[in-house]
């Protein structure tokens, strides 16, 4: 039972990491909590189904497409929804025009593809068995996308332009940074980071709409217990979740489940505001 | 030019005129070529679609029929659809335009119980007649909604024939019941327990689970150290009873699973890892629309498939009994129509003594005293493997 909740903790856990990191991504290089970071998942469980199972593409012809998919999301949130209102956003109209994008996607996918689960392939062609290629495909994504995302804010210029945006975007394009472009750039590296994460989880998850919101709110926990725009907290906190939720589901399990992993959630709001990881940001007055 | 212009008066006359001619002459002869308004409510998006689309291709399939052999006394049917979208919020909202601004005859729907829970209050305050097959049982009520029937089980003749086979027939005692969070899900389960007791059986574990919970190997792994000899699973979401049944067959745990009629659905199957998963999997079904011991649907089937085959109507992803209500509600309503119009109390009065309507799906009757139309004894189990044709084989023990 132990290594049953561990494995299943550990997948659904990297899963609400990865899409934490990409709620992250974005609002580094914005300032905008984008609520499309689930939707981000679901279309990358859906393509990859649509891709491999209904078109008959080839796994790894299928796996890029469905993260280019993703990435065009990704620039298509950034244009479509949060470029429009990032002069206001004091007033946070981000939440309606993302949540709305996040809708719309969710919808049009619910008519086009299917209201009902669908199934998705195995990726690889091995028996079962009880560490199963369910459990280790999230964990092997979460893993390349931290190492990815470290190479990429250490070792590239890209990524200290990324970062330089991150943290000053006034003084960045004080120093001739395209801002615009690198972040729509950041936009469509999330979006590859959310398509990730669905394709991934879509054996777990299957290639279903209604994972938009379940990926939305479950993803924004790790972000908000790991502290805003921190991807080590993220991770930790979405692992956590994770495991959390599991044995919640072991041990109490029904519906009492969610409701624990609620109650933690508030109370470790309540103690720790900024998240378990986060610090309150000095502010000039 | 100046010949045809004329003054205001003129016009106000000639439009009285022509007025007074429209309600005295030509009025009778309008209205009895008025078509008949159903208002339908089907979801046919969102998570509780796939009922709502398998019964419109039996709904369409009717009114097509019914208006090319010139509708009922001359009188077209209009069918106007509004998709619910899975949503009580908009079932209301479309009721609310169905029976405001297109003043409907009649209303089919909603078509799953969460969404009726919230419309059929509404339909009667408006004194609106009502058909719905939505099976919680407090959604007719004579005295509440006199203008309401239902053309399906309730969820007590579902649980009683379900309880029966596993209880009765496979001789199980031990039962672990689930159910997702819908209200549907919930009302099953608090109806279910105690009837399982009442029969005798004993009921070891019983949860409501999220139904997009990925992992479901906890509750089956409780329901296994309960000492459960069989799952009785309540939802109508495939990913849900899927996750259930590859749960089962992951831990190689030979219980049989009994309940629902989306166990037994094509959404169901194509989401299981191995098709040999879908062995011992019982799903609630109906005598009328299921094969026999010898491979044979009832007549009345038979001749109903074979209109399907011909009109390339798709039965593989949808269940034969779903288009057979949507079929055989509209030529319910037609029938009710033909013998005494579309007034509301006549109506009323008609379906208060029908006896006996024979649909595909199966034969029908109200009392002015009872509302649920649907017979107890063809309500029945079936084996979720056999499906062909949206229909499937009697489970066994049910005999021809």
């Amino acid at each position: 039972m132990v290594l049953s909740i561990v494995l299943s903790g550990l997948a659904i856990g990297c899963v609400y990491a990865l899409i934490g990191i990409a709620y992250n991504v974005m609002y580094s290089a914005s300032r905008v909590f984008s609520f499309t970071a689930g939707t981000l998942g679901m279309i990358g469980g859906v393509l990859g189904s649509l891709f491999i199972l209904r078109m008959g593409l080839p796994v790894w012809a299928g796996f890029i497409l469905a993260l280019v998919g993703g990435a065009l999301l990704g620039v298509v949130t950034e244009i479509v929804a949060v470029r429009p209102v990032l002069k206001s956003l004091d007033q946070h109209l981000y939440v309606l025009s993302t949540l709305a994008l996040a809708l719309i996607v969710q919808q049009f996918t619910a008519i086009e593809w299917s209201t009902d689960a669908q199934p998705f392939p195995r990726i690889f062609n091995i028996e079962r068995n009880s560490f199963d290629q369910q459990y280790w495909l999230p964990m092997i994504a979460c893993v390349v996308v931290i190492v990815g995302l470290e190479l990429l804010y250490r070792r590239t210029l890209v990524g200290h332009a990324f970062r330089a945006i991150a943290e000053d975007n006034y003084a960045a394009r004080a120093l001739g940074l395209p801002e615009r472009n690198l972040r729509m750039a950041s936009y469509a590296l999330a979006g590859v980071i959310g398509a990730l994460a669905g394709f991934a989880s879509g054996q777990m998850l299957l290639a279903f709409f209604a994972n938009a919101p379940l990926l939305t709110f479950y993803g924004f926990v790790p972000v908000a217990l790991g502290g805003m725009g921190n991807n080590r907290g993220a991770v930790v906190a979405g692992l956590v979740l994770g495991l959390f939720q599991q044995a919640a589901n072991f041990l109490v399990g029904g519906i009492f489940a969610s409701v624990a992993v609620f109650t933690v959630f508030i109370l470790v709001l309540l103690a720790r505001p900024d998240g378990l990881a986060g610090a309150s940001a000095g502010r000039r007055v | 030019m100046s010949k045809l212009s004329i003054t205001r008066r003129q016009a106000l006359k000639s439009a009285g005129a022509a007025a007074i001619a429209a309600s005295s002459v030509a009025k009778p002869a309008i209205a009895a070529k008025e078509p008949i308004l159903i208002g339908y409510l089907p979801a046919l998006t969102g998570p509780s679609s796939s009922t709502g689309v398998g019964m419109t291709r039996g709904a369409q399939l009717a009114v097509d029929e019914l208006n090319k052999a010139g509708g009922v006394d001359g009188r077209m049917i209009e069918l106007i659809v509004r998709d619910t979208q899975s949503d009580p919020t908009k079932a209301v909202n479309a009721t609310a335009e169905l029976t405001r601004s297109a003043k409907v005859d009649v209303i089919f729907g909603p078509l799953n119980s969460g969404e009726s829970l919230a419309v059929v209050p509404i339909l009667a305050r408006s004194n609106t007649l009502q058909i719905h097959p939505c099976w919680v049982d407090s959604l007719t009520d004579p005295k509440k909604y006199p203008l309401c029937y239902r053309n399906a089980p309730t969820n007590q003749q579902i649980g009683r024939a379900s309880n029966r086979y596993v209880v009765e027939v496979l001789k199980k005692k031990k039962i672990a019941i689930i159910s997702d969070t819908t209200g549907y899900g919930t009302s099953s389960l608090n109806a279910y327990v105690p009837m399982v007791k009442q029969m005798g059986g004993e009921v070891v574990y019983q949860a409501s689970v999220d139904a997009a919970n990925p992992d479901l190997k906890p509750e089956i792994l409780r329901m296994q150290a309960a000492g459960a000899e069989a799952i009785m699973p309540w939802s109508v979401n495939a990913g849900f009873l899927s996750r259930i049944i590859n749960t089962r067959g992951q831990m190689v745990w030979d219980v049989p699973i009994c309940g629902q009629t989306t166990l037994g659905s094509g959404q169901t199957q194509q989401l299981l890892e191995k098709p040999e998963y879908w062995a011992k999997v019982y799903p609630n079904n109906f005598r009328p629309v299921c094969y026999d011991s010898t491979g044979k649907l009832p007549e009345r089937a038979r001749v109903f498939v074979d209109r399907l085959h011909t009109l390339k109507i798709d039965m593989g992803d949808t269940l034969l009994w779903w288009i057979g209500v949507g079929y055989d509600t509209l030529y319910m309503i037609a029938e009710a129509a033909k013998a005494v119009g579309t007034d509301t109390k006549a109506m009323e009065g008609y379906y208060n003594k029908m006896k006996k309507f024979a649909g595909v799906y199966g034969d029908i009757s109200f009392t002015p005293e009872n509302h649920d139309g649907y017979p107890d004894d063809e309500v029945v189990m079936v084996e979720a493997n056999s499906l062909k044709d949206g229909a499937f084989n009697l489970a066994p023990g049910y005999g021809v």
